[in-house]
């Protein structure tokens, strides 16, 4: 195996009765997928979250991933565990938290058990709500809840696998740094999102050097913007309430854009990843831009510029 | 291997003067058609005239400085080239706020033949073969045609069908308020034409709404259609609705006395006036060669339409068409 490519499920657009979403109705999840069949992506990821729109209109996962099949496309690769942390309910820093957060866990492993995913991918720090920052028993203690659930979802087949958002409490190249250096490599893995450490001044390259041995997939997404203003501090999602930046995120293969994919691709190449890259551009509507389009030309570039990348032989 | 090739037209894109003219603009919606599986894009001349972008040769200049240089953004876009460009000789493209030219009059052929060249050249340089036409007014302008009249239009096409350089073929295409759709007028101006000069662009959506069956006229007309256009429609509009005094206006653009929102719709399985699947079986059947063109015009929805297109030609269509079946 040497590369595939799948889509990371946001979508958005203008219908006759309004804003509407893929989950609005079996048409509209089936036009969304044609349209990422059609581009050339293999599979498509999702939200964990979907699970109860799942259940009601397909009945359930597996018979979801039949019905994405159909479309095309080979299968669900990826599930993001979107959860609102708060550090009195559920939060990796504070331990007496874990043992929600591993019944959680429990909980959701059994109800996607259903089909066989490669990574669950979670926050591995809360949201950033402190001016001082995760200290570094913060990290220690979510080095090793991560651990525990990572042990969990291994049982399942599946990887737990660590995505640092900008405006996360592990975001810096130290803060990530020591994180790992915390966290079992057996059980905890890293999920390369570009343009989230590229926001947080983090090099994805770099990082990924670092850390290649454990990284586990990639969201391939772009941005125009560094956080120089310290938006990261703006809780509760510095993602859509920043008052800086409107838009953060954008499909790759504009000239616009700060990463450099070309590079990003040559070191996933020289270190021998193979499987899965997924591309990413959510809130790409925003700003008058297009969900759809966005997403074709992301796969214009995967074929046309990253595809031909990977496959020249590593210098 | 069959010698189909898949297009899709910038229709639903290229909607006015002060849109759509960035360089950017446009290598996003030929990246957004490479991607989806065609391997061209048709232009056209229709929207609004000289002014429009990528709308006559002259613009296409101006924004990029020549033709052939246009020709190579296609390329560095991953698309062939166009396969066609779409030319309405009622549209004044040498007269500032002007009109253009009816085909009914003789004195209207030596210009209108000039035109055609000027756009074929256009298509021969961007690699296409086919020049679209708009063969005749409305049917609210003339009512159904006389012989007389059809005798009229088989002179200037079949003129302008000889005056065409070397690989580029002229097309007719109907659209479904013209006065051809009256007292068989296709068929007349088919019988009356040069079949070495004059093809039939067949406008699978054009046909529907104008009340003609697309696959029982292709299946009847095989042998002259030489370019196909593929997209769907919901309503009809019969006779009486097209003779509405300036039906472009009051039933095209505002949709009639019943408020039709949208005539157009991309091909799929949803439903809708056109049976692409036994469309696309007659196409095999006739061996059909040359350009299937997809279309998407009145989309809200730029990009998913050329996606969703993309989908049901890859999956479905082509290999129909191409015979490729298991």
């Amino acid at each position: 195996m040497t590369i595939k490519w799948s889509y990371m499920d946001h979508w958005r657009a203008n219908g006759p009765s309004g804003p509407y979403d893929q989950w609005q109705s079996r048409l509209a999840m089936t036009r969304f997928l044609r349209q990422v069949a059609a581009v050339g992506f293999d599979a498509i990821d999702t939200f964990d979250f979907r699970i109860w729109q799942i259940f009601e209109q397909y009945g359930s996962v597996a018979n979801y991933q039949e019905f994405v099949q159909e479309q095309g496309l080979e299968r669900i690769v990826n599930t993001f565990h979107g959860v609102y942390y708060t550090p009195d309910r559920y939060a990796p820093e504070v331990p007496s938290t874990h043992v929600t957060i591993l019944d959680d866990f429990k909980r959701t492993m059994d109800m996607w058990s259903g089909i066989q995913l490669d990574n669950i991918i979670v926050m591995p720090g809360s949201r950033y709500f402190d001016e001082a920052g995760v200290p570094d028993d913060g990290l220690k203690h979510a080095a090793d809840v991560w651990g525990r659930v990572g042990e969990l979802t291994q049982q399942y087949g599946v990887n737990l696998t660590c995505h640092h958002e900008f405006y996360a409490g592990i975001r810096t190249r130290d803060q990530i740094d020591r994180f790992y250096s915390y966290a079992d490599p057996q059980y905890v893995k890293f999920f390369v999102d570009t343009a989230q450490h590229c926001i947080a001044d983090v090099d994805p390259v770099g990082v990924y050097e670092a850390h290649h041995e454990r990284v586990t997939g990639f969201h391939f997404k772009d941005t125009r913007h560094k956080d120089t203003n310290h938006d990261y501090r703006m809780f509760p999602d510095a993602e859509v309430s920043a008052t800086t930046t409107e838009k953060w995120f954008y499909e790759m293969g504009t000239a616009e854009g700060l990463v450099d994919f070309e590079a990003m691709m040559r070191s996933v190449r020289d270190h021998g990843y193979t499987g899965w890259i997924s591309v990413e551009h959510d809130k790409a509507d925003k700003l008058g831009g297009d969900y759809a389009e966005s997403t074709a030309i992301a796969r214009w570039y995967a074929k046309n510029v990253l595809d031909g990348i990977y496959q020249e032989v590593a210098s | 291997m069959t010698g189909v090739r898949w297009a899709y037209a910038l229709n639903q894109w290229d909607t006015n003067i002060d849109t759509f003219v960035r360089k950017r603009e446009h290598e996003r919606a030929f990246k957004t058609v490479s991607i989806s599986g065609f391997s061209a894009v048709e232009l056209t001349a229709e929207s609004f005239g000289a002014w429009e972008p990528l709308g006559t040769p002259q613009q296409i200049t101006d924004l990029y400085g020549s033709v052939g240089e246009f020709g190579q953004v296609l390329r560095d876009c991953a698309l062939k080239g166009i396969s066609s460009y779409v030319y309405d000789p009622f549209v004044g493209f040498d007269v500032e706020m002007g009109r253009g030219y009816d085909p009914l009059e003789g004195a209207s052929i030596p210009k209108i033949t000039a035109t055609a060249q000027w756009f074929a050249r256009a298509v021969h340089e961007l690699g296409g073969d086919v020049l679209v036409v708009r063969p005749a007014g409305s049917a609210w302008q003339t009512g159904s045609l006389s012989d007389e009249q059809i005798g009229a239009l088989a002179r200037c096409w079949n003129e302008v069908g000889a005056a065409l350089p070397q690989g580029v073929k002229l097309a007719l295409h109907l659209d479904f308020l013209s006065a051809l759709r009256l007292n068989r007028g296709v068929e007349r101006l088919l019988d009356a034409t040069d079949a070495g000069l004059v093809g039939l662009a067949l406008d699978t959506a054009e046909y529907a709404i104008a009340g003609i069956d697309p696959v029982d006229f292709y299946r009847r007309h095989a042998d002259r259609v030489t370019h196909v256009q593929l997209k769907n429609a919901r309503d009809v509009v019969d006779d009486d609705e097209a003779l509405t005094p300036h039906a472009e206006q009051f039933v095209r653009t505002e949709g009639g006395s019943r408020g039709v929102g949208r005539w157009f719709f991309e091909p799929t399985d949803e439903g809708g006036l056109v049976d692409f699947d036994a469309f696309a079986h007659a196409l095999a059947e006739h061996h059909y060669s040359g350009w299937v063109v997809v279309e998407s015009d009145q989309s809200p929805h730029p990009a998913e339409s050329a996606m969703v297109s993309g989908w049901y030609v890859q999956k479905v269509l082509r290999p129909i068409v191409e015979d490729t079946l298991p």
